[in-house]
């Protein structure tokens, strides 16, 4: 190849190169600012928002609605990185709403992140060893308390928390709201009920014409529960993610009743329910009731005068007193019992002998370090409402006065007019006896007994 | 003129076209805030008794940056920082500094302290109590339940830092590792959270979490020896039935023991009897 050649080439690609060189390589700015600008901007936005709000913010933080509730906090911006803040969380029963200081932060990150960096309520909702059900198991109730910061809509807030993304809005809170905070407290209490309580809950809906019972199995630490339609058949079923407000709850997820959806539930006092009303008479009502939803036929086998084999029944103390069909309220009468028992004496089995060789059905009180005493007693039946029904035929020889008022409140609850529902029930404890439980019909006192 | 001067001057005058299409910004200040947070009394704390000697520093402000982002675990209670620090320093810092000489822990130290308030809990029903990495950060969980007045309580707690600082020594000066895994090779299980510590100790391990590889069989020898005294730690060799299991456990002993005296120079029986006086004084105090 020639030089001049050589030289033309060359001179080519230079003049490309030149043309190249001399092309703007900038690009129409998307933004007004450089991106750090723009997240110092950002933050600057959201702390004057955060401390903007003269009574603070309130969130409802449901931190997973699909298998939980929502908590609701409040929080008090302070200058200097300092945070004010309530919440309606419970421990055990305890709801404290007090008002509790701590720091937060704005962390910058990918984006701008709101982070409570040092203790306070919002963290209980991040604890892995306080978990509301076993499937969250070291997750606690999957709560977050770093926030994403989405923007600003209508007043509120909006931010995505950090592990889950779920939203969460801030909402400008009042002077009401916080001192409106510990009135949820009954609420709580209300739903969740304590021994005295009776042992179902049931969800009724009303159509305007029918009404439609569902068991409602929930849990008070998740805020959580599902409804089961009670109707043979049916395979209707609510989920309810519950908030708790001073007048009584709402629920994240409605209920559907003649295409109406419901999700306030108001408490009446006087009958311990809530009701969420819609129009044309439809409603759906949460009520406690003694009566198991479902009742069986179980109670049957220990009639007396039907031809029925013996049959033995006995709660054993050592075995069955942690049994989760075992009530709260049996364990205090037992607690009781024993309480007024000597020193190194204790209750240790009530057996209940139904039918036997002798025609008899009596209650066998055992105990330990003293003798056993026997009340006779005869049985008949409510067909209506499924109980067997025990009364007073006297007590064994030998039993003294002393006895009787000591076994009163035992005995009343096994002997009370409304009868004792049974269910023999599909699972075993420690042995492989048959389980039946026995449930008094007119209070929460249920006793969990072998098939001796 | 002849084309290849054209071309020259051509050539001359592009190159500096090309340089003055050049222009560029010049740096200007950071962008970035350097302001100086606001300091506490507890940052200030912590700044004169681990910042400023030892170059550790202590965070028990959250940032999800320090810990395992999939973990529900979140900050201590501000009022139990200073104290569970004062543990730390007292039981692990000070012993180390008597016997092993006043820089000992200044040269070779964790550079961060994170603490959390909380209990990590893993999905198998254990209890990581704390977490050492690449001998740079040692995070110390269930800050919350520190109470210095219940020994059982604050055993557990140093008991952690003395077995993540094993660890950062290891990585500093490695033990005779395998001397170490001829004595029990058969024991070393991923699953030792299911055994009783009696039938581990009957193995000739000091605890069922020793059974997880010969590093953690080292780091917990070394820690459960400093966290009891002689008479505690006879106690356990007593409860040993297995003539074979005893023996081992006193040969890793002996490695142990050798092994701070070769690598670091110190009489590791007086570093358990300083860290045993100590514990007593934080106890009592």
């Amino acid at each position: 190849m020639k030089v001049k050649k050589i030289y033309k080439y060359l001179m080519i690609s230079f003049g490309a190169l030149l043309l190249g060189s001399c092309t703007s390589t900038e690009v129409d700015a998307k933004f007004d600012e450089n991106a750090t600008d723009r997240l110092s901007g950002r933050k600057k936005e959201l702390n004057d928002l955060l401390l903007s709000s003269a009574d603070g913010w309130k969130a409802v933080y449901y931190t997973d609605s699909t298998q939980l509730g929502g908590w609701t906090h409040l929080f008090k911006f302070l200058p200097q990185g300092q945070v004010d803040m309530a919440s309606d969380f419970t421990i055990g029963t305890d709801t404290d709403t007090g008002i509790y200081r701590s720091q937060y932060e704005m962390q910058m990150g990918s984006t701008v992140s709101l982070v409570f960096t040092t203790q306070n309520r919002i963290h209980l909702l991040s604890d892995a060893g306080n978990s509301p059900t076993a499937a969250l198991l070291a997750k606690g109730y999957l709560g977050d308390f770093q926030f994403y910061y989405y923007g600003e809509k209508n007043g509120e807030i909006i931010f995505r928390t950090n592990r889950n993304g779920h939203f969460l809005r801030f909402v400008k809170a009042t002077a009401q709201d916080w001192t409106d905070l510990a009135k949820n407290k009954p609420m709580i209490t209300s739903l969740n009920g304590d021994m005295f309580s009776p042992l179902f809950r049931l969800m009724e809906t009303n159509d305007g014409t029918a009404t439609h019972q569902f068991e409602f199995d929930y849990n008070t630490k998740a805020r959580f529960g599902t409804a089961y339609s009670l109707e043979p058949g049916s395979q209707e079923a609510y989920d309810l993610a519950f908030a708790f407000t001073p007048t009584g709850i709402v629920s994240k997820l409605p209920v559907t009743v003649k295409g109406q959806e419901l999700t306030d539930f108001i408490y009446d006092s006087a009958t311990n329910n809530f009701v969420a009303k819609g129009t044309n008479g439809v409603s759906a009502t949460l009520k406690f009731t003694n009566a198991p939803p479902a009742v069986t036929d179980d109670y049957k086998l220990f009639l007396s005068g039907k031809g029925n084999p013996q049959i033995v029944v006995g709660y054993i103390a050592a075995n069955l007193t942690t049994a989760p069909t075992t009530s709260d309220y049996f364990r205090y009468l037992v607690n009781r019992l024993n309480a007024n028992l000597s020193a190194g004496q204790s209750l240790s089995r009530i057996q209940m002998y139904f039918n036997t060789a002798a025609n008899q059905t009596y209650i066998n009180y055992q105990f330990v370090g003293k003798t056993a005493v026997n009340h006779i007693v005869t049985s008949s039946e409510d067909p209506v409402n499924k109980t067997i029904i025990l009364t007073n035929l006297g007590w064994a020889t030998g039993t003294t006065a002393a006895d009787v008022a000591l076994l009163r409140e035992i005995d009343n609850e096994l002997t009370n007019s409304k009868g004792l529902y049974i269910k023999k029930e599909s699972f075993r404890i420690t042995y492989s006896n048959p389980i039946y439980t026995l449930a008094s019909a007119s209070s929460s006192f249920r006793m969990t007994a072998y098939q001796l | 003129m002849k084309i290849a001067k054209i071309y020259k001057a051509a050539l001359m005058s592009g190159i500096l076209l090309l340089a003055s299409c050049a222009h560029e910004e010049q740096p200007k200040e950071s962008w970035l805030d350097f302001s100086v947070p606001n300091k506490t009394e507890l940052d200030k704390w912590i700044g004169v008794n681990f910042l400023d000697p030892y170059n550790i520093n202590v965070y028990y402000i959250w940032n999800q940056n320090l810990v395992d982002n999939n973990r529900y675990l979140y900050p201590p209670k501000g009022d139990k920082v200073q104290p569970a620090m004062e543990v730390v320093k007292k039981i692990w810092i000070d012993s180390y500094s008597t016997i092993g000489g006043a820089d000992f822990v200044k040269k070779i130290a964790p550079r961060e302290f994170v603490l959390v308030g909380g209990i990590n809990l893993n999905t198998n029903g254990t209890v990581t109590l704390g977490l050492a990495e690449a001998g740079q950060k040692v995070t110390l969980f269930q800050v919350d339940n520190l109470n210095k007045k219940n020994r059982a309580n604050v055993t557990q707690f140093i008991h952690t830092i003395q077995h993540e600082y094993v660890h950062i020594l290891n990585q500093t000066k490695p033990f005779d590792e395998q001397a170490w895994a001829k004595l029990t090779p058969t024991g070393y299980t991923t699953s030792w959270y299911t055994a009783a510590i009696a039938t581990s100790r009957n193995l000739g391990f000091i605890t069922s979490y020793a059974r997880l590889s010969i590093y953690e069989d080292f780091a917990e020898t070394a820690a459960t020896i400093l966290t009891s005294s002689k008479a505690e730690y006879d106690a356990i060799l007593a409860s040993v039935t297995d003539a074979t299991a005893k023996a081992n456990i006193k040969a890793k002993e002996a490695l142990v023991v050798k092994y701070y005296r070769d690598a670091f120079n110190i009489d590791f029986y007086a570093l358990r009897d300083e860290a045993q006086k100590n514990t007593d004084f934080v106890i009592n105090n």
